[in-house]
């Protein structure tokens, strides 16, 4: 072991107090993993807003205190205090407004790419969803695999597995692109520290949380966790959902499922949700239930 | 079902008194049902107060432990309260108490009948926030802007804690209080402790034992005290006043807006007003009339008297309802270890492991197990990348640098324990038992006391702020 000489030790002391005396965080550097979550490297079309995209200043002119005001706005992502020109918005704030609208929309029509499923080795499939705008009117048709679909996970993928992960873009790609490379390993080593298998994952295109039933009724798993991507809002495009069931088949009750959702960065940890994620499952497999009667 | 209450109790050895308070902290899930599970104390509810005594001495330095042992016995028959039923508490030992000869003894062996998670605690800044705490001045900061300062004096020591927003900011310690200089009722001094004779010294009062006080004389030092001590809590560099610090003083005084007065001396402002000497002498000592000329002697300074919630009982009911907290309830936890006492805290600097871990050994006890816990503060973000390569650093450092020590602490301060712990489990190879935490902020110095799990999922903490820091 290294030893320090008392000169050493005393500056490490000095410096350890006065950062707690200051209350100064450590610089942050920016990392790989940081470029990967900010939403720029991603989408090519918040390039243009960049500087819009980020978190207003504050704009309220000449606030009774500018402390409190922050300690309200640290408090939530939701737009206050961004204050008004007459009785209108400001510029800058409508565009904003807009420009994250658009951002959700756009979400809608992304995809996943395919080097990132064929780095997690994800098993391809699709529901018979059609394209873009037919998945949006008929949600029906987003729960059903198609036939092929169904034939080749039947062939190619493991049956009767204890815990089946599948992976779908749902409405946001983004959510699968953003988030899927903290949840899906850290789910991966929940399952093999509580010493529980998992069979072939599988990602699906165009699919509805339902569809997990039409693959539970073919795989037979006795439990199956989705990851999808959630309805993107104002505040997040990439926000991730799992679903969670008990031998999920046909006709399976909504108040069956469980979910654990929001999760992205600004929301439930996505590495944290994904260890969570395993004890959720172990749950599931000793109460033979999962939904409201599971007790957590 | 997402609701649960735990008992918790708080005793203060002080100077001149000693009080136990029974409380009930009401834990629910704060978190929405669709996210990770996240409770919280939402509820604390006093449920027993003893009466405030006079704490037993053997002699001038020594505590009677049998007396107090017999007294707690008899408390918690009073308070209808079993040892199995306290999950979590803090004794604390204050103001000159904390100097005697066994004082530490008196401290850990109380802690240990008290319940089996009731940590020992002392330490004039950890007194100091607890009394902020306990009297209300810490929730009052929370509804205005400025800083609230509570000072908290007792018979031996006055601590000064000033909140901002609920936090406390800074803390100064005085040697103010009821039993520094002690009377018999005819006004003859039979004891003045050392620690205020510079002071005395230094505001030209020439104070011998033996001597007799008349009441003028006696109101003119206790006013002088007063004036003294808040001259400088109010910024004032040249005050005699610096000569009552107990630790050290503090570059610059926060401003303050409010102060509270507790403590014992506190809960008689207002109540007793000496006249006389008669009048002033009822406990032996100079505390009455401390009380009797702090209104007055507070007037021409800019901030406000406010009344606090606690007086007399404010640290007590700081340490018996307000020391706990909770972990996050998505941690990693091994069977049977807990609960842990007084591990110190070091705190990972400069991502690198390898570094922290040996100077943590450098400054604490090599042959403890485990030597200290890991406290990995605020990360911006956690991938599992992140994850991966700290939980193969951790692990390597550690049984290299540890090799005689199975047990490992890790502290996070995200919500990140259930990640890196299970992390920490699979490269341990089964060999090591882990505990890993989150969702609480520590810092080098402190100690940490680990209460057994509650449901399996969290733990009750108690952090103690550089306890025992003056030895």
């Amino acid at each position: 072991m290294k030893s320090y000489d008392i000169q050493e030790m005393t500056d490490m002391i000095i410096k350890q107090l006065e950062l707690r005396l200051k209350g100064i965080p450590e610089k942050a550097k920016p990392t790989i993993d940081e470029a990967r979550i900010s939403d720029e490297a991603f989408n090519p079309t918040n390039r243009l807003v960049s500087s819009l995209s980020e978190r207003s200043e504050l704009n309220v002119p000449t606030p009774r205190s500018t402390e409190m005001l922050q300690e309200l706005r640290d408090a939530t992502p939701a737009r206050i205090g961004v204050w008004r020109t007459g009785t209108r918005p400001l510029t800058k704030e409508m565009l904003r407004f807009r420009c994250d609208h658009a951002s959700a929309v756009d979400t809608v029509y992304g995809e996943v790419r395919s080097e990132l499923l064929e780095k997690y080795e994800l098993f391809q499939i699709e529901t018979q969803y059609e394209n873009t705008e037919n998945y949006l009117k008929r949600p029906d048709m987003g729960r059903l695999l198609t036939d092929e679909s169904a034939k080749r996970i039947l062939k190619h993928c493991k049956k009767g597995a204890q815990v089946q992960i599948v992976v779908s873009d749902g409405l946001s790609a983004n959510a699968v692109e953003h988030n899927l490379a903290d949840v899906y390993p850290a789910l991966l080593d929940s399952l093999q520290a509580l010493g529980l298998k998992a069979g072939t994952p599988i990602f699906v295109k165009g699919g509805r949380v339902a569809s997990m039933d039409h693959i539970g009724e073919v795989l037979q798993p006795d439990v199956l966790v989705m990851l999808i991507g959630e309805r993107p809002g104002l505040v997040s495009s990439s926000s991730m959902s799992a679903y969670m069931c008990y031998r999920p088949r046909k006709g399976m009750l909504e108040s069956n499922r469980t979910v654990l959702s929001n999760i992205h960065h600004g929301g439930t940890p996505p590495v944290e949700a994904g260890a969570h994620i395993g004890t959720i499952v172990q749950k599931m497999l000793e109460q033979k239930t999962s939904g409201v009667k599971l007790v957590i | 079902m997402d609701e649960q209450w735990i008992t918790s109790v708080g005793i203060d050895l002080g100077t001149s008194t000693m009080k136990l308070i029974v409380s009930r902290l009401r834990l629910a899930r704060k978190s929405s049902s669709l996210g990770l599970p996240r409770y919280e104390i939402v509820e604390r509810l006093l449920h027993y107060v003893s009466e405030v005594c006079s704490t037993p001495l053997l002699s001038e330095q020594e505590i009677d432990v049998v007396h107090v042992s017999r007294w707690l016995q008899e408390e918690y028959r009073k308070a209808e309260v079993t040892l199995s039923d306290i999950k979590s508490g803090a004794v604390i030992i204050t103001g000159e108490t904390a100097t005697k000869q066994n004082a530490r003894q008196v401290l850990h062996s109380l802690a240990d009948k008290a319940g089996d998670f009731v940590v020992a605690t002392a330490g004039a800044d950890l007194e100091s926030l607890l009394s902020g705490k306990g009297s209300g001045a810490s929730q009052r900061s929370l509804q205005s802007r400025g800083v609230v300062c509570n000072v908290d004096i007792g018979g031996g020591t006055a601590n000064a804690s000033f909140f901002q927003r609920g936090r406390m900011i800074a803390t100064v310690t005085f040697h103010v209080g009821g039993k520094l200089i002690r009377l018999r009722p005819s006004g003859e001094v039979v004891y003045i402790s050392a620690a205020i004779r510079p002071w005395l010294l230094a505001n030209g009062y020439l104070l011998e034992i033996g001597q007799m006080l008349s009441f003028e004389y006696t109101r003119e030092i206790a006013k002088q005290l007063n004036r003294s001590m808040l001259e400088v809590l109010s910024g004032d560099q040249q005050s005699s006043g610096r000569l009552l610090i107990v630790n050290e003083a503090l570059p610059e005084m926060p401003h303050i807006d409010e102060m509270m007065i507790s403590g014992g001396v506190g809960s008689m402002i207002d109540v007793v007003q000496p006249k006389s000497l008669a009048e002033m002498v009822v406990y032996d000592d100079i505390g009455p009339i401390l009380a009797g000329t702090l209104r007055e002697e507070a007037h021409p300074f800019t901030f406000r008297l406010v009344r606090p919630e606690h007086t007399a009982r404010a640290t007590v009911i700081g340490a018996g309802m307000q020391s706990t907290e909770i972990s996050g309830a998505t941690i990693h936890l091994a069977s049977g270890v807990l609960p842990m006492k007084n591990i110190p805290v070091i705190r990972l600097e400069d991502d690198d492991i390898k570094k922290t871990i040996e100077f943590g050994l450098q400054v604490y006890d090599l042959d403890a197990c485990p030597p200290f816990a890991l406290f990995i503060p605020l990360m911006k973000v956690v991938t599992y990348e992140n994850i991966r390569r700290l939980s193969e650093s951790i692990m390597t450092n550690y049984r290299q640098l540890v090799p005689q020590c199975r047990t490992l602490v890790v502290v996070c301060e995200n919500d990140m324990g259930k990640a890196l712990g299970q992390a920490l489990q699979l490269r341990s190879s089964g060999e090591m038992t882990i505990l890993c935490i989150d969702q609480l902020k520590v810092d080098f110095g402190d100690y940490l006391d680990l209460g057994e799990p509650i449901r399996d999922t969290m733990i009750p903490v108690v952090v103690k702020t550089l306890a025992f820091q003056s030895g």
